[in-house]
C-alpha cells in the first residue's frame, strides 16, 4: 500500500481487518497515546476502562483528521458508549458500529457473517468501492500470510530455550495491527530469521516460563518486568498478541464472510465471546503447549469482562497446581514500581517452588 | 437471608394492607410472592433478569422466576449492614470492589447459600457485560446450564429475527430444564394480558402529568420493576387499575402536598437508604417519572409473538445508541413539565454512567437543570450522605433560579 492509502481506525480486534483491506484501505488499530485521560473522564466517566479513556482522550486532543474513518465494535459496555460519545464530540468522516454477537453458536455466526456483509457494503459505499468476493478472498489471503508467519513464530516459542524474547515478539505483535500488512510481514519475518539462534540453556539455569493472559495491551512493561526478574514469556494471550494473529480465515471456498465470522468468533476466545469456564480451558491448553510454569493474569482496571473471570480462572489454575499472579493495570503502567515488586516476588516464589 | 427478608416483608405488607388497603403495597407483595415462589421446594425455577427479559414468555410457563440481581438487591433496602457483610464475602473470593455491588451481593449470597435453587439460568447481554458474566458464574455454582439472550446494538429486521430465534431456543431450554411445556395459546393469553396492563400503565402515567403529581417517588421507582416482573399475568392490570383509582382519589381529595419542582429520575435508584426523599420532601420536590417507568415498548402482536417479544426488548432505553435514551428523556421532559433531571450514576454501571455527559448536554440545551448524582445502589462505602445532601440542595437552588 502506498503512503496515500486511506486509513481506517478500529478499536477492537474483533473487527476483521480483511474487509477494510478489501476496500483498498489500511486498517489501523487505535492505540491510546494520551498521557492523561482527564478529557475522557469529562466526556465519558471515570469508571471506564483506561484503554477506552485513553483512546477517547487521544481523539478529543488530536481530533480524527488523520484518519478517514473509525470503526467500533459492540465488544463491551464502554465501547458502545464511546461510539456514542465519539460521534457526538469528534468530527469524523466515516463512523461505523459493527455488531459482534456475544454467543458463538451457528445462529450467532450466521448473524455475524450478515453483519460483516453489511459492514463491507457500508464501507464500500462510503469510499466508492465495490467489495466483491474476489477482493475479499484476496485480502483474506494477504492477511493470512502475516498471520501464518506469526503463527510459525508462536509454534517455535513452544521449544526450549526460548527462540524469541517475549518482549521482542510483543513489540512486533502490537505494532502489526497498527501498520500496513506488508511492513508487518517484513518485521515478523525478520524476527523469525533471528529465531533459532538462541544458545542452549546451561543445566540448572532454566528461566521460569510465564504466560501473560489478559486483554488490550500496547506497552511492553509487563514483559520487560518479567524478563528483568529472570523469567521468559513464550506467549501472551492478549487482544494484541496471540489472539490477534489467530484469526486466520479459510477464504478459499464458500462464503468468505462466514469464514471470517468463524475465524473471529472462534478459538482462542477473549472474555467477550467465551464463558470464564471456556477461557480457563483454553488457558490450560496454552499452559501445556508452551510448558508454562506460572500465569500472570492481568486486566485493565474497570474491565468487567475480565474482572469477573479473574477469581474463577485464578482458583481453577491454582487448584491445578499452576501459580497465578493477578494484576490490574491502567494501560499506561503508571504504577510500574508496585508491579515490579509483585512480579519479583512471584518469580522468586516460582523459583523456590522449582528448586 | 433472602427468604426471611421477603417473608417478613410479605407479613408486614399484608398487615398494613389489612389496616389500610393500598395498591402500592400490593405491588410490593407481588414482588415478595414472586421471590418466595422460587424458594418453594417443589418449584421449577428459572433465573432471569426481570427487567430485561420479556417476562410474557416466562408467564406462559408454569415456572417460578428469580432475578439474581434484584432478588438479593432489594434486601439492601432494610438490611444494609448485612448486605455489606455478604458483599464482602464475594470480595474475599476475589471479586473486585470496582465491580457492580448488585453483582457482588448476588455472588456473596450464592457463596453463603442464601439463593434459591436454579433449574436454568438465562442471562442477557443487556443491560451490562457483568450481568451475563455473573450468570455464567452462578450457573457453575449450581451445575446448571447458562444461556445468554444476545441483543444486538441496533434494531433492524435481521436483528429482530436473530433475537426471535434465540427466544424460541430459550423456550426449548426452559422446557428441557423444567419439564414444563410451552402452550402457544397460553403465550397468546399472556401477551393479551400484557397488552391490557400496558394500556392501564399508560392511563396511570397520563395521570402523573397533573400538578401536583398523584403518586410519590417510591411508587415511581417500584413501578419500573412491577411492569416487568408480572408482565403477562392478569394481576398486573388489576393492580394498575387499583393504582389509577388511588391516584384519582388523591387528586379529587385535594389533600395532595403542593409541589415546587417536578423531577425526572434517570438510571437506577439506590436500594440502600438514601437522603434523597428527605431532602426532596423538605423542599417540595416530586419525582414525577422514572426513565424506566413509562411503557417504552409498543403493543405486542400475539400473531407474531417471537418477533414482537424481541421488539419489546429492543425498545428499552438502555439498548441501542444513546439517541434511544435521549428521545425518551426529551419526550418525558416535555410531557411531564419537568423542572430538573437527576441522573443517578451507580458507581460500577459503565453504560449508564458513561452517557451522563451526553444526556446532561442535551438536557441543559433544552434549558432544564441536570444533576449527575454519584453513588451506589447498595454499597454504603460508595455513598456519602453529606455530599449527596449538598449536591441535591445545590441542585434545588439551580431549579429555583430557573423558575
Amino acid at each position: 500500500m502506498g503512503a496515500k492509502t486511506k486509513r481506517i481506525g478500529y478499536f477492537c480486534p474483533l473487527v476483521p481487518e480483511e474487509i477494510i483491506m478489501a476496500a483498498g484501505l489500511q486498517p489501523v488499530r487505535m492505540a491510546g497515546e494520551a498521557e492523561s485521560t482527564s478529557a475522557a473522564d469529562g466526556h465519558l466517566y471515570h469508571n471506564l476502562c483506561p484503554y477506552i479513556k485513553n483512546v477517547m482522550s487521544t481523539g478529543l486532543d488530536r481530533g480524527a483528521k488523520h484518519l478517514d474513518g473509525v470503526v467500533f465494535a459492540r465488544s463491551c459496555d464502554g465501547m458502545r458508549r464511546m461510539f456514542d460519545a465519539w460521534r457526538t464530540y469528534i468530527d469524523t468522516r466515516f463512523i461505523y458500529m459493527l455488531e459482534v454477537p456475544k454467543n458463538t453458536d451457528e445462529p450467532a455466526l450466521k448473524y455475524y457473517a450478515s453483519q460483516l456483509k453489511d459492514f463491507a457494503s457500508a464501507i464500500g459505499q462510503a469510499f466508492d468501492v465495490t467489495i466483491d468476493d474476489a477482493a475479499l478472498r484476496a485480502a483474506i489471503k494477504q492477511a493470512g500470510k502475516f498471520r501464518q508467519a506469526a503463527q510459525d513464530i508462536f509454534a517455535l516459542q513452544r521449544s526450549k530455550p526460548l527462540p524469541v524474547k517475549g518482549s521482542d515478539l510483543f513489540a512486533v505483535s502490537a505494532r502489526a495491527s497498527t501498520q500496513d500488512k506488508d511492513a508487518a510481514l517484513k518485521e515478523i519475518k525478520k524476527l523469525s530469521s533471528a529465531a533459532g539462534k538462541a544458545k542452549p540453556e546451561k543445566a540448572g539455569s532454566r528461566r521460569p516460563r510465564i504466560l501473560i493472559s489478559g486483554n488490550m495491551m500496547d506497552r511492553p512493561d509487563l514483559f520487560e518486568l518479567l524478563e528483568a526478574a529472570g523469567a521468559d514469556v513464550p506467549v501472551a494471550d492478549l487482544c494484541t498478541d496471540l489472539r490477534y494473529f489467530s484469526r486466520q480465515a479459510d477464504g478459499t471456498a464458500g462464503d468468505p464472510y462466514l469464514a471470517l465470522a468463524r475465524a473471529y468468533l472462534g478459538e482462542p476466545h477473549c472474555s467477550r465471546t467465551a464463558s470464564p469456564i471456556e477461557r480457563t480451558v483454553e488457558i490450560q491448553k496454552l499452559i501445556r503447549d508452551y510448558s508454562i510454569d506460572g500465569v500472570l493474569l492481568t486486566s485493565l482496571k474497570f474491565c468487567d469482562l475480565h474482572l469477573y473471570d479473574a477469581p474463577y480462572i485464578t482458583e481453577t489454575l491454582k487448584n491445578a497446581g499452576i501459580p497465578v499472579l493477578f494484576l490490574e493495570n491502567d494501560y499506561t503502567f503508571t504504577n510500574k514500581g508496585q508491579l515490579k515488586v509483585r512480579i519479583e516476588a512471584f518469580i522468586e516464589v516460582l523459583n523456590e517452588k522449582r528448586d | 437471608m433472602i427468604k426471611t427478608f421477603y417473608e417478613n416483608m410479605k407479613n408486614f405488607l399484608e398487615d398494613q394492607y389489612q389496616k389500610k388497603p393500598r395498591a402500592s403495597d400490593r405491588v410490593r407483595m407481588q414482588v415478595a410472592d414472586t421471590v418466595l415462589e422460587a424458594f418453594k421446594p417443589d418449584s421449577r425455577v428459572v433465573w432471569v433478569s426481570w427487567l430485561n427479559f420479556p417476562m410474557e414468555l416466562l408467564s406462559a410457563f408454569d415456572v417460578a422466576s428469580f432475578d439474581p440481581e434484584l432478588g438479593p438487591g432489594l434486601v439492601c433496602t432494610l438490611e444494609t449492614d448485612r448486605s455489606m457483610e455478604v458483599m464482602s464475602e464475594a470480595e474475599q473470593a476475589g471479586f473486585s470492589i470496582d465491580l457492580c455491588s448488585a453483582h457482588r451481593l448476588a455472588l456473596g449470597c450464592q457463596l453463603r447459600g442464601y439463593m434459591p435453587k436454579a433449574d436454568l439460568l438465562i442471562g442477557h447481554s443487556y443491560f451490562c457485560d457483568g450481568s451475563a458474566r455473573v450468570n455464567g458464574l452462578l450457573a457453575q455454582y449450581h451445575g446448571k446450564e447458562a444461556v445468554t439472550l444476545d441483543m444486538p446494538f441496533g434494531m433492524d429486521k435481521k436483528a429482530v429475527a436473530y433475537v426471535a430465534g434465540q427466544l424460541q431456543y430459550v423456550a426449548r431450554k426452559i422446557e428441557e430444564a423444567t419439564g414444563a411445556r410451552l402452550d402457544m395459546d397460553k403465550l397468546r393469553e399472556s401477551i393479551r394480558a400484557s397488552n391490557r396492563a400496558r394500556r392501564a400503565l399508560n392511563e396511570l402515567a397520563e395521570l402523573q402529568k397533573t400538578s401536583p403529581v398523584s403518586w410519590n417517588g417510591t411508587s415511581t421507582v417500584a413501578m419500573s420493576l412491577f411492569q416487568h416482573i408480572k408482565a403477562g399475568k392478569p394481576v398486573q392490570e388489576q393492580i394498575y387499575r387499583e393504582l389509577i383509582d388511588e391516584c384519582r382519589n388523591n387528586l379529587e381529595s385535594g389533600a395532595l402536598q403542593p409541589e415546587n419542582y417536578r423531577v425526572l429520575w434517570l438510571a437506577w435508584y439506590p436500594a440502600q437508604p438514601f437522603v434523597t426523599y428527605e431532602v426532596f420532601k423538605k423542599n417540595g420536590v416530586k419525582i414525577v417519572m422514572g426513565e424506566q417507568t413509562r411503557a417504552f415498548w409498543d403493543e405486542i402482536d400475539e400473531n407474531n409473538p417471537w418477533e414482537s417479544l424481541a421488539m419489546r426488548d429492543f425498545n428499552s432505553p438502555y439498548i441501542g445508541p444513546i439517541e434511544q435514551r435521549l428521545d425518551g428523556i426529551m419526550k418525558t421532559i416535555d410531557e411531564y413539565h419537568i423542572d430538573g433531571v437527576v441522573h443517578f450514576s451507580h458507581d460500577a454501571c459503565r453504560h449508564t454512567c458513561a452517557a451522563h455527559r451526553m444526556i446532561g448536554d442535551a438536557v441543559q440545551k433544552r434549558g432544564v437543570p441536570f444533576l449527575t448524582l454519584e453513588g451506589d445502589i447498595s454499597d454504603k462505602r460508595k455513598y456519602s450522605e453529606d455530599r449527596t445532601r449538598l449536591l441535591l440542595e445545590s441542585f434545588i437552588d439551580v431549579m429555583a433560579g430557573r423558575k
